[in-house]
């Protein structure tokens, strides 16, 4: 499993491309709390935490026990760390839920990268 | 060279590209590329600040707010320029006269990519402002994304890439003079 992360339009997914040689049909985009891992790539891990927020849901339970299933997958996170803390509460609980996340993949991942202006610094 | 730097607000990126752009200068000519057009005092009080922050150093001092490649033929392009800020520049293109310039984002970095090559040393400054956990207007994520156009492509052309911290270097890409 690998991990990238960095803050918005930095090129992470160009990045994703690019290193591990990906087809468009090869990207998963999030959209809410469900993430197909048959495809190589999942982006904007940020919208399953959005959406799980949104939905009550702990969105790294979901990874447990999913671990056979994304042990080949390259993993796409925005950065949403470093503003003001949010006023809307669900946008404090998002920031969080993220970061918590982030956490956890990047403690399981063989490699995490992060996205500085499209050029990688190795964190791991 | 050519070195472009980036990062949080007050993490020492103008001091640092200060500095360098005056020793890429080694001695002679280098330019202060004044990119922000004041509408009001508080502005015109960081222009004074920055003024004085620059006293000594030798600076010939440009103006040029908007048109990047217009200042070229009013320089020496063998010496050292200081552009402070990417973020200024992409502002002043991309609301002008009260209007929303969509290919504002893409001119720039295009437009930008011409200056550091045709400029024996450019310092150029930018902005991160990527990672916060909030859901922007479409004007303002149109900046964002604008922004970050031309970052990524000065990232792509210079030859050293800094991010700064807390004063400290974080460098991606190439070197720093000793």
């Amino acid at each position: 499993m690998v991990l990238i992360i960095g803050g918005a339009w930095q090129g992470k997914l160009d990045f994703a491309k690019e290193t591990y040689s990906l087809a468009e049909e090869d990207v998963f985009t999030c959209q809410g709390v469900e993430i197909d891992f048959s495809r190589r790539c999942v982006d904007r891990l940020e919208e399953f935490t959005l959406a799980c927020v949104q939905a009550e849901k702990d969105p790294v339970a979901y990874f447990v026990g999913r671990e056979e299933l994304c042990r080949n997958s390259i993993l796409i996170c925005g950065d949403i760390s470093c503003g003001v803390v949010p006023m809307s509460a669900e946008l404090r609980l998002w920031r969080n839920e993220t970061g918590r996340l982030c956490q956890y993949l990047a403690k399981n991942a063989a490699r995490v990268s992060r996205i500085f202006c499209g050029l990688e610094q190795r964190l791991k | 060279m050519t070195v472009f730097i980036s990062g949080g607000a007050k993490s020492g990126k103008s001091g640092l590209a200060q500095d360098l752009a005056v020793r890429l200068a080694d001695g002679g000519a280098h330019y202060y590329v004044a990119t922000m057009i004041p509408v009001d005092e508080e502005d015109r009080d960081r222009i004074r600040r920055h003024v004085a922050d620059r006293d000594g150093l030798g600076f010939q001092t440009v103006e040029c707010g908007r048109d990047i490649l217009s200042c070229l033929d009013r320089v020496d392009c063998n010496g050292s320029f200081l552009l402070d800020s990417a973020t200024a520049l992409l502002m002043n293109e991309m609301f002008h006269d009260g209007t929303v310039d969509e290919q504002a984002g893409e001119r720039c970095a295009r437009e930008l990519a011409v200056f550091v090559q045709s400029v024996k040393n450019a310092v150029i400054v930018s902005d991160g402002i990527y990672c916060d956990a909030a859901r922007y207007d479409e004007v303002t994520e149109l900046y964002r994304k604008g922004l970050a156009r031309v970052d990524r492509t000065l990232a792509r052309v210079c030859d050293t890439v800094i991010e700064m911290a807390a004063g400290q270097q974080i460098i991606y890409k190439g070197g720093l003079p000793e």
